[in-house]
């Protein structure tokens, strides 16, 4: 599903974010991204949804070259990913069910499968009785659960998440850690960064190490 | 293709009803910039209208040492009505000419008590189109006159015309340079409004290119926004300023322009008026443009 080879990303000329990374992962993985803060876990996930260019080397997804990939056809590839961040990322001025309806709105689907979607997919996340609230209002399990639902609503080939247990406590990553396992039975790959060691024994997968931007370990549990 | 545009549409309302401060604030720089504009240009046309009427003062009198035969004066003035500058001809004979003069002397009429209209010469007062009362074709006109019809006594205010001409030529100029400089103040000011209000919404402008939204999909919203606010602004700055007119400029510049003979002082047309909207939705979605060209990097 994804293929990396000798990808690099310097923000600048002195520094490197990635060296030489050479990775393999094969469609419904499921496969944790660990290292210490800086060490290039973020940078990952950037190139692999297109919000950075590598320097060198070349990141295939389902058989696309995301690197030479143009302007408009970037979108499209962004509709088969799911992408979930520690902060959220929502729209606070708009309800539950406008933030997770927005990737098929992007998509330009009818209205009556945006709702029916819509509704499935915050029922999955627990979230129906809520669908009318804004962001704000609700707990930082919550809005993550809205977060995700917003990644699931479009069936994702590939789920990216950055560190999305961040800012949780133990029960609710529990919870949410739970949604991935599911999307990944669902037929997502999943690539989740964190430095949570707990969360990796508690759920062992797949786990590749980064250390100052190099592919340290690639372990399989 | 329609229900799409709908949906951006609508999403652009929604937009602007879920931020009313930012919107606010980009019509109100509109507006008020529009209406700065609008009451400039109220007085740049104005004191076009002030100079179109002295321009009436513009003409070529022909004095006649002799008058000529009835048949010989009326085949001067169909020669001279057919040059294409001529507007038209009035002959003034020795008697009209004296009844105005008595007419211009008022009070004083009786001095010319005793005195014979033959004292004063007949004349042909030749008026210009209004597109020709300049120098040059006043010139043209004159040597006309001297060369085919042989008259020699001609009149046509030389000095009033030199003076009028560079008095007309930095109205011109200092309109021109202050409009253009309004105007660009004015987009200047509206371009860095509307980026302000896009840099408090970058975080939407982020997700829904996270979600897949393509350049345009992005854009539009925030384009028929941009556009839709500079409508509201040009609306509400011609409401404003018609105000202002009505309660201020119009007594002020009456006081200051209007003269006997020429019409009251004026509001913008209704094709200016559509202009100065249309300024307003083009300030607004160009203004966008430009900041979302920043903003929107996908």
């Amino acid at each position: 599903m994804i293929r990396m080879y000798n990808v690099n990303k310097a923000y600048r000329k002195d520094s490197a974010a990635l060296q030489d990374i050479n990775l393999n992962i094969p469609k419904g993985d499921f496969i944790y991204v660990t290292g210490s803060s800086g060490a290039g876990k973020s940078t990952l996930l950037k190139l692999l949804y297109g919000a950075e260019k590598p320097s060198r080397g070349q990141i295939l997804i389902d058989g696309r070259n995301v690197t030479r990939m143009t302007s408009a056809k970037l979108p499209l590839l962004r509709r088969r990913l799911g992408v979930v961040f520690q902060d959220f990322k929502l729209l606070t001025s708009r309800t539950v069910f406008e933030n997770v309806a927005f990737p098929l709105e992007v998509q330009g689907k009818k209205r009556y499968e945006v709702g029916k979607k819509v509704y499935q997919v915050l029922k999955y996340v627990g979230l129906e009785h809520k669908l009318h609230r804004r962001p704000l209002e609700l707990s930082g399990g919550e809005q993550q659960r809205v977060a995700i639902a917003r990644a699931l609503v479009v069936d994702p080939l590939v789920l990216l998440a950055d560190e999305p247990t961040g800012n949780l406590d133990h029960d609710v990553t529990m919870e949410i850690m739970e949604l991935f396992k599911g999307a990944n039975a669902r037929g997502s790959t999943v690539l989740l960064a964190t430095h949570d060691r707990e969360m990796i024994s508690r759920f062992p997968r797949r786990m590749i190490t980064l250390e100052e931007g190099r592919l340290v370990e690639d372990r399989r549990p | 293709m329609l229900e799409r545009f709908t949906y951006l549409l609508r999403r652009s309302l929604t937009n602007m009803r879920q931020s009313p401060f930012l919107c606010f604030a980009s019509v109100g720089t509109v507006a008020f910039s529009l209406a700065i504009l609008a009451l400039f240009a109220i007085v740049v046309i104005n004191v076009q209208q002030l100079t179109s009427h002295w321009s009436e003062e513009v003409q070529v009198i022909a004095y006649l040492d002799k008058i000529p035969e009835e048949r010989v004066l009326q085949g001067w003035i169909d020669r001279i009505e057919n040059l294409p500058e001529v507007d038209g001809v009035t002959y003034v004979s020795r008697q009209e000419a004296f009844n105005r003069f008595g007419k211009r002397l008022e009070q004083e009429a009786d001095l010319l008590r005793g005195v014979e209209p033959d004292i004063l010469p007949a004349s042909l007062e030749v008026r210009l189109k209004e597109s020709h009362r300049s120098r040059a074709t006043v010139e043209q006109v004159v040597s006309h006159l001297r060369r085919d019809l042989g008259l020699s006594d001609l009149r046509y205010g030389q000095e009033w015309l030199e003076r009028f001409e560079s008095f007309l030529l930095l109205l011109q100029v200092a309109g021109a340079v202050l409009g253009g400089f309004l105007l660009f103040a004015t987009l200047f000011i509206v371009a860095n409004t509307i980026k302000l209000t896009l840099y408090a919404r970058r975080e939407e402008l982020e997700i829904m290119a996270l979600v897949g939204g393509t350049p345009w999909f992005i854009k539009t919203p925030f384009l028929l926004e941009g556009a839709l606010q500079g409508a509201l602004g040009g609306i509400l700055a011609l409401g404003g300023s018609y105000g202002l007119f009505q309660f201020v400029l119009q007594k002020g510049l009456g006081a200051v322009l209007t003269v006997p003979g020429i019409a009251d002082v004026v509001f913008l047309s209704g094709t200016q008026q559509l202009l100065l909207v249309g300024t307003g939705v083009f300030l607004g979605s160009f203004g966008s443009l430009v900041s979302l060209r920043k903003l929107v990097r996908i």
